[in-house]
């Protein structure tokens, strides 16, 4: 296997904002990845300095083997990119036909990239007549007409409907199946582990964690338990499972690699204890937990 | 590849004009609506040769080849319709050339417009070489000012680009007598004309109707695209994409 994308210590400053503070990053022919973060993460501009559209400030991106500075490296990738638009004076049709044109594909590569994103029915309207989610699909059937190496995809869902969202995984799905490597951007956290082998995690412009949808669940502390309580906080802390503890009014949440020795503690020291739940923490909260710790730790 | 790519982008640039109503309307049949008028209200003035449409038509032309491109510029990078682009691959020079390419055959238009307006209520008489020679011209020594255009553009946005240029061209238009002759403007709008690039532009056709000395108008219009080159360089250099 042969890798299409590798991005390398990569910095980028937007003034007195380091937006990337050194991402390496890279993807095999027919990988899924998946690149998590809240806003302000520096997805974007990670995905910007891929693309070729910002210079990076040091460190450096190869993608299918070229800078993708150079405009011919560029023509092979797939982009949506968010903030973007359309004229008003070329159709949907005219935009693919167009792409493929100079992708140097037939026609019917064009027709194809319509019908798999359902932008055949509208292919006459006028490109900036579309809505929002209906852009993002035109974005990607531009992209799709030349056989990309690598899809560079920010944020793509936001603004699709749960039918376009279904038939957009499914056209995901087979074009890595044909060996194209892909690069998803999300703030969802449950579609990305869905979907994707690896999932990175940027915060901050670093990457804090990294691995399987599998892994990552495994890095955290196992258990999550909430109950209404007047037990301090204090005392909950000072048991040794127990990763952290907060308390609002008399609800109190605690994070644990183990339920039962801060169960026991908690029935022990308060008999009156209310709604006690234990659950394991979704893929989402994990994620929150890893962006805030480092949040914690750098204020 | 590459002359199939620029064919595109200049094709896509065309149905853009020809699709934007507004374009069609203030850079082509607004100018040829006030030549007619102009002529009209003023006459001839005895002449019967290409000079009648020299000074004006040089207006005519900037007006489509300093406005549009800027503007259609600043309009692609507004929509973010210019990121789109350049990450597909296509160079942004393209994009560039295709701008100003698109708008060479809305200057011939008016061009020709203003001439049968001339011949119809002027009386110009044709002379068909003389008439090629001022179009060749004037479209060519139109186009250092599309690189002003487009550096505008390239930082500007889309209203803010349309009043920019519009405010660069008029004044340069009035100064250089291109709307109303030098020989009824005051000695100082005369002087301060004659500094004009645009007033070259329009000496150097009137030249091909008139013969004369045609060096130093030239070397105007190097001049102009040299520091025209340097301007948009830098400008794209820093512009947002
Ligand atoms: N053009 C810009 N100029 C200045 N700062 C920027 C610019 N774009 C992004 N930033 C800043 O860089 C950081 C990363 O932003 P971005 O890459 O858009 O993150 P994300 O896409 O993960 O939300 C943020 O702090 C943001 O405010
Ligand atoms: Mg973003």
């Amino acid at each position: 296997m042969s890798s299409v994308l590798a991005v390398n210590n990569l910095r980028h400053r937007y003034g007195a904002v380091e937006a990337l503070a050194g991402v390496s990053l890279s993807i095999q022919e027919g990988e899924f990845v998946a690149l998590l973060g809240p806003n302000g993460a520096g997805k974007t501009t990670l995905v910007r300095s891929i693309v070729g559209l910002i210079k990076p400030t040091s460190g450096t991106v190869t993608v299918a083997g070229g800078d993708p500075a150079k405009a011919i490296v560029r023509r092979r990738l797939g982009v949506v990119q968010q903030d973007v638009g359309f004229p008003r004076t070329l159709t949907v049709a005219e935009v693919v036909e167009g792409a493929a044109a100079r992708a140097g594909g037939d026609p019917a590569t064009a027709q194809r990239a319509l019908d798999e994103m359902g932008l055949d029915e509208v292919r006459k309207r006028r490109a900036s007549d579309l809505s929002g989610g209906q852009q993002q699909r035109l974005q990607l059937a531009m992209g799709l007409v030349g056989d990309p190496a690598l899809l560079v995809l920010d944020e793509p869902t936001v603004g699709l409907d749960v039918s376009a969202r279904r038939a957009f995984w499914l056209t995901l799905a087979e074009r890595r199946r044909g060996g194209t490597g892909i690069l998803l951007t999300t703030h969802i956290v449950e579609e990305a582990a869905a979907v994707a082998d690896r999932v990175v995690v940027l915060d901050g412009g670093r990457v804090v964690a990294e691995g399987t949808p599998d892994e990552l669940r495994r890095l955290l502390p196992g258990r999550r338990i909430s109950a209404r309580t007047r037990v301090p906080v204090e005392a909950i802390r000072a048991v040794d499972d127990v990763v952290s503890a907060s308390a609002e009014a008399d609800r109190m949440v605690i994070t644990a690699i183990h339920a039962e020795p801060v169960v026991r503690v908690l029935l022990d020291l308060d008999r009156d204890l209310r709604d006690l739940e234990v659950a394991t923490p979704s893929l989402d909260e994990v994620l929150s937990e890893l962006t805030t710790d480092r949040e914690r730790v750098a204020a | 590849m590459t002359g199939q790519m620029m064919k595109l982008e200049v094709r896509d640039e065309l149905l853009a004009m020809r699709r934007e109503p507004a374009t069609l309307f203030f850079s082509v049949l607004m100018p040829v609506l006030f030549f007619a008028m102009f002529i009209g209200l003023f006459g001839p003035e005895g002449a019967t040769d290409a000079s009648i449409i020299a000074p004006y038509g040089t207006f005519a032309v900037l007006a489509v080849v300093m406005l549009s491109p800027g503007i259609g510029l600043a309009d692609a990078r507004d929509r973010g319709w210019l990121r789109v682009k350049r990450v597909s691959g296509i160079p942004l020079s393209m994009t560039l050339l295709a701008k100003v390419i698109a708008a060479v055959p809305y200057a011939v238009a008016v061009l020709l417009a203003i001439t049968v307006v001339a011949v119809f209520v002027g009386g110009m008489t044709v002379d068909v070489g003389t008439l090629l020679r001022v179009f060749v011209v004037l479209v060519l020594g139109a186009m250092p000012f599309a690189l002003f255009s487009l550096a505008v553009g390239a930082l500007a946005g889309t209203t803010a680009s349309a009043a920019i240029l519009n405010a660069i061209l008029m004044p340069m238009v009035i100064l250089s007598g291109l709307w109303f002759p030098h020989e009824i403007m005051p000695e100082w709008v005369v002087s301060i004309g004659e500094f004009m690039p645009t007033y070259h532009l329009a000496q150097l056709a009137m030249v091909q109707v008139e013969g004369g000395a045609w060096l130093g108008h030239l070397a105007v219009l190097g001049l102009t695209a040299v520091v025209g080159a340097t301007v948009a360089a830098l400008t794209y250099r820093s512009a947002r994409p």
